[in-house]
């Protein structure tokens, strides 16, 4: 087995840290043809194929999640794409976040101040998983109490127990991803018979050309919030808050210069990408720098390489919290740039402020081993400690 | 003195010109980018160009207007 063959294994299993990985593929197989999918490591060929929806296609047959139809819109390309989009995107504007913040701040400090007197905490557990998941069930409006219910439905359909392949996975995810539109179902039923200020009520109100949305696309929509919305942040506050713990320096500018957060959050997602590739599916034979690809093949574009190309980015293994320019596509590019992606910046904002002015020093516990999950890189656990405030 | 101007086509709503330029561009409903300003100077237009190198899809492009008396 070649090295780059056995980093490409040891990503499927969960690395700490790929930057080195993503080097040695860029410089000795930029296009790599790996068990699950044709990986792409140079920025041009990544950025191309997100562009070309129409060769390299986001259709249902690149990820498996348990679910029966395409999600919307992730797994719709251009040009029906567009018309989702249209009506998704304003719910999800940058001003649109802003009118949440003041309740996301709120809950920031809830959940800090259940830990902040012990002098320690499970980061994971009592923070990065519950923050995204609560902020989830109050955007669309349901019930707080569901929130571990929801936790075992996003963990059934993205890390199914048993199987971390591509090809069998339907079988393990579909028990999962069938309680996840059954819920939902109710939970449309509800918002019709009463409607408030939330995304599901938008949604339901939401009209294409006069035509309100089919129940099967707002399911489809919901289903796509839930896998998308929930893990990503969770897994970019575990990679942000082990990055900062294990580098006190950039943690101590982020404390004493406040005015950095913004650009420090674009630089640990250009250095951590959190997601750190996408899935696409070859519509016809094509070629990307010398190596045929055939029609039907999975094709990965690794983001995390992209992020770290010094095509683009000078000195690309130095983390600079004021990186400029940054044009860093952790969250995608082309027609499928994250949907969430200003929620998600938003939501790390908060936590990262409110969280460095409570507990400005901590380091992770002396003896923790750290394991980082598959394909979308949060950590089993994060055991932190930390001076009890005064 | 330079021209703004942003590639509709190219823009998919990432957001980093209104956030980085906020008195040059403004988000239209869906948030994608509107400019406010077409011919900047100044610190206008430092702010423009500094949209121009960020904006990850390449939408945005800065000509150099002639600079009428």
């Amino acid at each position: 087995m070649t090295d780059t063959e056995g980093y490409v294994d040891q990503a499927m299993a969960g690395l700490a840290e790929p930057q080195p990985m993503y080097k040695a593929l860029r410089e000795s197989t930029p296009v790599f043809r790996s068990p699950q999918a044709v990986v792409l490591s140079r920025l041009a060929d990544i950025e191309m194929a997100l562009k070309r929806t129409e060769l390299f296609s986001s259709s249902m047959d690149a990820v498996d999640l348990g679910n029966i139809r395409p999600l919307i819109p992730l797994q719709i390309d251009p040009p029906d794409h567009a018309k989702y989009r249209r009506i998704l995107d304003p719910l999800f504007t940058p001003r649109e976040m802003a009118r949440r913040e003041p309740r996301v701040t709120e809950l920031v400090n809830e959940m800090i101040d259940r830990f902040a007197d012990r002098g320690e905490c499970d980061f994971h557990e009592e923070f990065a998983v519950p923050l995204p998941c609560t902020v989830f069930l109050q955007l669309l409006g349901l019930p707080l109490e569901d929130l571990d219910q929801f936790l075992e439905w996003k963990d059934g359909v993205i890390r199914p127990e048993g199987e971390s392949g591509y090809d069998r996975r339907h079988e393990a995810t579909a028990p999962a991803a069938q309680q996840i539109y059954d819920y939902f179902e109710r939970a449309i039923d509800d918002h019709i018979a009463s409607p408030r200020d939330d995304v599901l009520s938008s949604l339901i109100a939401a009209r294409i050309e006069g035509e309100p949305l089919t129940r099967h696309e707002i399911l489809d929509i919901c289903f796509l919030f839930l896998i998308a919305g929930l893990d990503t942040v969770t897994d970019s506050l575990d990679c942000f808050f082990v990055y900062l713990a294990r580098h006190p320096d950039h943690r101590h500018q982020l404390v004493e210069q406040p005015d950095v957060l913004p650009s420090a959050i674009e630089e640990m997602l250009r250095w951590e990408t959190p997601v750190p590739g996408v899935v696409r599916v070859a519509t016809e034979d094509v070629e990307v720098g010398g190596c045929p690809i055939s029609k039907g093949e999975r094709v990965s574009p690794l983001l995390g390489a992209a992020n770290t190309d010094p095509a683009e980015f000078p000195d690309p293994e130095l983390v600079d919290f004021r990186r400029n320019p940054n044009r860093h596509r952790a969250f995608g590019g082309g027609p499928h740039r994250c949907l969430g992606s200003h929620l998600a910046r938003m939501e790390l904002r908060v936590a990262l402020r409110e969280f460095h002015r409570r507990i400005p020093d901590y380091e992770i516990k002396p003896g923790t081993e750290l394991t980082y999950t598959a394909a979308l890189r949060s950590v089993e656990s994060l055991p932190l400690t930390f001076p009890v405030p005064t | 003195m330079s021209r703004v101007c942003v590639d509709a086509e190219r823009c998919e709503g990432h957001g980093r010109c209104y956030t980085l330029a906020p008195d040059v561009f403004d988000a239209d409903e869906v948030g994608h980018a509107v400019v406010l300003v077409e011919n900047v100077s100044g610190d206008l237009e430092a702010q423009a160009a500094e949209a121009e190198k960020n904006c990850p899809e390449g939408a945005i492009t800065l000509t150099a207007a002639e600079n009428r008396r």
